[in-house]
């Protein structure tokens, strides 16, 4: 609406800062909605200056644009369950003496208890080392190199170790600019002493072995009789079961093993394979999790590489840092201090043996679910303060930092609204609102495993790097902008 | 005498609560002085130059919220801890951005102004009073949304004023500000605003104060305002070159209520002022200029350039009333009230010796005055050092002061709003035997003070009490009889203190040229 407008009737205002100054207005008879002010960016002039070029004015709006596309290429992305086959095979890049791990890269010297744990569990898993003190000094030798997961289209829980004869799902994108994506993730190993955790004692190598020669084979099989399995719509249908899909699989995993189950018996070598492959999923309501993430991953790859956009589409740590990607910069980490995660520990465990936040898991947050879902997940809303509103308000609140709702990902408690969508750097800036993740807590000595879960956010310092360089991208990417500040 | 800097990191409150904050914990017993301030660079450069010296100033940031305490006693300090944990915890401000996100949903309402303008599709106008280094993006924010924008906010960088009202001009929008302290749209007050009633005069102002004295002085005349659209103080200065004055006189043009065009600027920069003539001349319809602080210059290609807003405002009466005068004649504006109210006999004679020593609440008044007093052969001079209580006044002529300037606003509230600091400067000048008279203004209405005349009227009694010689005071009152504060009651409670009341500045200005003797009349 014109100035013209604006002196036609008695206009309505909206106030911020001094009470003093809204009163006469109030007193006049205008209506007058108050809005409390918080300083942009956290009051920092640089960063408001930043902000101020790349959220306001015709930049603002090419950069709302640009982040639109991202999010409908997101929309668009069709991820399927394709397949199962060892890391060697399918993961491009994968060599012999490479080890994938959560998070940015880091190296032996900086990585945390339960990565170095993880590391040694899988150099006696292949075999290249015998002892666990061989392991650690081999690894410490530069035997193995240490690449992020997502460097490779791969994500991976807490640890995140993606070793060469691990197992693998593979997920392809079949429709949309991603068509022909492929993203993998190991097969979840389930609760208590496992390898994600830091765990690397004879009983994780033995299940994970288990899993390498009887799970990974069987349900390839199955999956070959069955067909691909779209992920999507199977998450859509878990967010209405009360999941959430980071924290809360259960639904998932249930929809899951209902799905594969007629094929698993109809193609396992015999009934007592079939009937302990299917106990092995149903005794992990975390099964589906190390799906979701690569769905997620699948999504948010799609949504990559849109140049001017601020949408975040990694967010992931490896115990050490925390490190954030943006659509416009891909492969470009934005790191800072991975923090501690506010939770509650199982008994006999405090915040003292915490380990700082860990693992590629946050991708689903990234992708609009985990802790943006909350609201879809009432049974585990004790770890956002004991109450189904405050579930609603994780979300909620979500939904101010976001550019899109999922039409697809709707929420019954909030009357099916989609699940808050892509996260816009400049408005966690803006509204210095950190984005929520629903996260484990793995113990911070190597072989102990899960002590809790939690809520964690990212530091700020990958948003204000990830801000300073997208400001400076822009300014140098978007020619138009560049001739109307010398206009 | 202790010095103590504590910080409570990780948090905001707005420097209004703030004050509000710093002046209860100055009361406490033992304490010298207190200022609580968010650790902006600005904020911590401020503490800096009032002498705190503290390795934790520089620690600080802007979401960290410094205390700084000086006292008599490490007991003082304790105490101000205390109360201070009191103070800030009756309405416990977010301790953390996230968590306030959280909690103000549950509310339902909106928590950001982004949720705000979606909510509101039909609210045109966005009324910004935050810090000024945060102004800019927030009005920004605004125009996104193709919202005009009311910005209170000053300490708005110039280069930030201009892109704004560049943006408006190509979207039609108005930016009113920053610095701007009064608007009236179609009867809604913003900021400073008297409540007078609706009419056909309408006013596009780069001053708060002389908008309010020219929409007030129109009241007591019958007239009525149709808009008051405010600019910001330095809109017609070279960089800015006038943008918001010209969409404003522009929209007045436009608007069928308004049949006559006043404008009150301070200074205006020479070239940006012979481009608004051009507009001014073009405009279709009557326009009456008050340039504060010039001569006026008479009728220029049917634009009046009028010596002071009294002039203005009689100029935009007489064009409505249908008897238009030649500016010359005249030389008072057309108040209903008495221009001097409740003189005592023989006042208005010369009768008073020693300084004039103006404390000013309006910065635009106070330029007023001293441009009458000039013309009256009393020159006036701004002091360099910032006056306080208990140091001698500088100099020996008379001194025209604006404590409304952002030296003698440091960490408070304007004196609008907030007496207390002219209150003690009345006391400390008025105590002066070398004063003879002092001149102020009192500025009712919306926004203001609720009931400024007892605290001014105390100040002036205890002036008078510790001097042998009696003490001349004047005051002009700019308000209206529809005025929460009671025009009257406000005017009364001032006589019976003894101080001469008048309607304007200037004929405060006058009024105290007359009592001092000066030429008898104008030399301009």
């Amino acid at each position: 609406m014109n100035a013209r407008d604006l002196l036609a009737g008695v206009p309505e205002v909206i106030h911020l800062g001094l009470d003093t100054v809204a009163e006469a207005a109030a007193a006049t008879g205008s209506r007058v909605t108050t809005v409390p002010f918080l300083p942009p960016a956290g009051g920092e002039p640089a960063r408001v200056a930043q902000l101020q070029r790349v959220s306001c004015g015709s930049l603002g709006v090419t950069i709302d644009a640009a982040n639109q596309r991202a999010v409908d290429r997101f929309f668009a992305s069709r991820p399927h369950l394709v397949g199962i086959a060892l890391a060697r095979d399918v993961i491009a890049g994968m060599a012999d003496d490479l080890f994938l791990h959560a998070g940015p890269p880091i190296s032996w010297e900086r990585m945390c208890g339960p990565l170095r744990g993880a590391v040694m569990g899988g150099m006696l898993l292949e075999g290249l080392a015998n002892t666990t003190e061989d392991a650690a000094a081999l690894a410490a030798g530069g035997r193995v190199r240490f690449e992020p997961c997502h460097h490779h289209r791969a994500v991976g829980p807490m640890a995140g170790l993606i070793t060469p004869s691990m197992p693998v799902f593979i997920l392809e994108d079949v429709d949309g600019p991603g068509r022909g994506n492929r993203t993998f993730c190991t097969l979840n190993e389930g609760l208590g002493k496992v390898l994600r955790y830091g765990a690397y004692s004879d009983e994780v190598l033995i299940r994970l072995r288990m899993m390498r020669d009887e799970l990974a084979p069987v349900l390839a099989t199955a999956l070959v009789a069955h067909g691909p399995i779209d992920l999507r719509l199977l998450m859509a249908q878990a967010l209405q079961m009360g999941d959430e899909g980071h924290n809360r699989n259960r639904a998932a995993t249930s929809l899951l093993l209902r799905e594969l189950a007629p094929a698993i018996v109809r193609t396992a070598p015999d009934s007592e394979a079939a009937a302990r492959v299917l106990e092995f999923i149903h005794r992990n309501d975390h099964f589906f999790l190390n799906l979701s993430m690569p769905m997620a991953k699948c999504m948010l790859l799609a949504a990559e590489g849109e140049d001017l956009s601020s949408m975040v589409t990694v967010m992931a740590r490896n115990g050490t840092d925390f490190g954030i990607q943006i659509s416009a910069m891909p492969g470009r980490w934005f790191v800072g201090p991975a923090d501690m995660v506010r939770g509650l520990y199982f008994p006999g465990f405090s915040e003292a043996d915490a380990n700082p936040d860990i693992g590629d898991s946050a991708i689903t947050e990234t992708a609009g679910i985990g802790g943006f879902a909350m609201a879809a997940a009432p049974a585990i809303v004790q770890f956002v303060g004991g109450s189904a509103e405050d579930a609603l308000a994780t979300t909620r609140a979500m939904g101010r930092i976001t550019i899109a709702r999922n039409p697809t990902f709707a929420i019954p408690a909030l009357s099916f609204a989609g699940a808050p969508t892509g996260i816009d750097v400049r408005l966690v800036e803006e509204l210095s609102l950190l984005p929520t993740i629903n996260t484990g807590i793995a113990h911070r000595s190597p072989g102990i495993g899960q002590v809790g879960a939690g809520l964690v956010n990212p530091p700020w310092a990958c948003f204000h790097d990830a801000l300073a360089a997208f400001t400076e991208h822009c300014l140098a990417h978007a020619p138009e902008n560049v001739a109307s500040e010398e206009a | 005498m202790t010095e103590e800097i504590f910080l409570e990191r990780g948090c905001y409150y707005d420097s209004a609560r703030l004050m509000a904050v710093a002046r209860e914990l100055r009361v406490v017993s033992g304490v010298v002085d207190a200022e609580v301030m968010m650790g902006t660079a600005m904020n911590r450069a401020l503490l800096a130059d009032t002498g705190f010296s503290n390795a934790n100033l520089d620690a600080a940031g802007p979401m960290d919220l410094i205390v700084a305490v000086r006292a008599g006693s490490a007991q003082a300090i304790v105490a101000v801890r205390t109360k201070l944990a009191t103070l800030l915890s009756g309405r416990e401000a977010a301790s953390s951005a996230s968590s306030a996100g959280l909690r103000s949903g549950e509310s339902g309402g909106p928590v950001t102004l982004l949720d705000a303008l979606t909510a509101h599709p039909a609210a045109a106008l966005v009324s910004i009073a935050v810090p000024g280094a945060y102004a800019a993006f927030v009005a920004h924010r605004a125009l996104d949304a193709g919202r005009s924008v009311f910005l209170f906010s000053d300490n708005v960088p110039i280069a930030d004023e201009v892109e704004l009202k560049r943006r408006a001009v190509g979207a039609g929008l108005l930016v009113m500000g920053p610095d701007c302290g009064t608007a009236i749209l179609a009867g809604v007050g913003l900021g400073f605003a008297n409540r007078v009633p609706r009419g056909p005069v309408g006013i596009v102002g780069a001053s708060g104060t002389g908008t309010q004295e020219v929409s007030c002085i129109l009241a007591h005349a019958g007239v009525g305002i149709s808009h008051a659209i405010g600019t910001g103080s330095r809109d017609l200065s070279h960089d800015v070159g006038g943008l918001m004055t010209e969409m404003g006189v522009n929209l007045l043009a436009a608007d069928v209520m308004t049949e006559v065009v006043v404008v009150v600027a301070k200074h205006p920069h020479a070239d940006v002022a012979a481009r608004l003539h051009a507009v001014f001349a073009a405009l279709g319809k009557p326009v009456s200029v008050r340039y504060l602080g010039e001569a006026g210059r008479g009728v220029i290609d049917g634009v009046t350039y009028t010596d002071s807003l009294d002039e203005a405002a009689a100029v935009a009466a007489a064009h409505v009333q249908g008897k238009a005068r030649r500016p010359a004649e005249v030389t008072q504006a057309p108040v209903s009230r008495d221009a001097v109210i409740g003189s005592s006999p023989g006042s208005g004679q010369p009768s008073v010796t020693g300084r004039l020593i103006g404390l000013f609440g309006g910065g635009s008044l106070a330029a007023e005055a001293a441009h009458v007093l000039a013309c009256h052969g009393l020159p006036t001079s701004t002091p360099q050092a910032v006056l306080r209580a208990g140091r001698p006044l500088p100099g020996d002529g008379h001194l025209i002061v604006d404590t409304g300037d952002d030296v003698y606003t440091v960490g408070r509230p304007h004196p609008m709003i907030d007496q207390i600091a002219r209150c003690e400067l009345i006391r400390a000048v008025g105590g002066d035997p070398d004063v003879g008279l002092v001149l102020l203004d009192l500025v009712l209405g919306d926004g203001s003070h609720p009931d400024p005349a007892p605290e001014i009227a105390e100040a002036v009694r205890e002036a008078g009490r510790t001097r042998a010689t009696p003490l001349a005071v004047v005051c002009s009152v700019c308000g209206t009889t529809a005025d929460p504060q009671g025009l009257r009651r406000q005017e009364h409670v001032l006589h019976e203190a003894g101080i001469e009341v008048t309607a304007t500045a200037a004929q405060a200005a006058t009024l105290a040229s007359r009592l001092l003797g000066a030429g008898a009349g104008r030399k301009a």
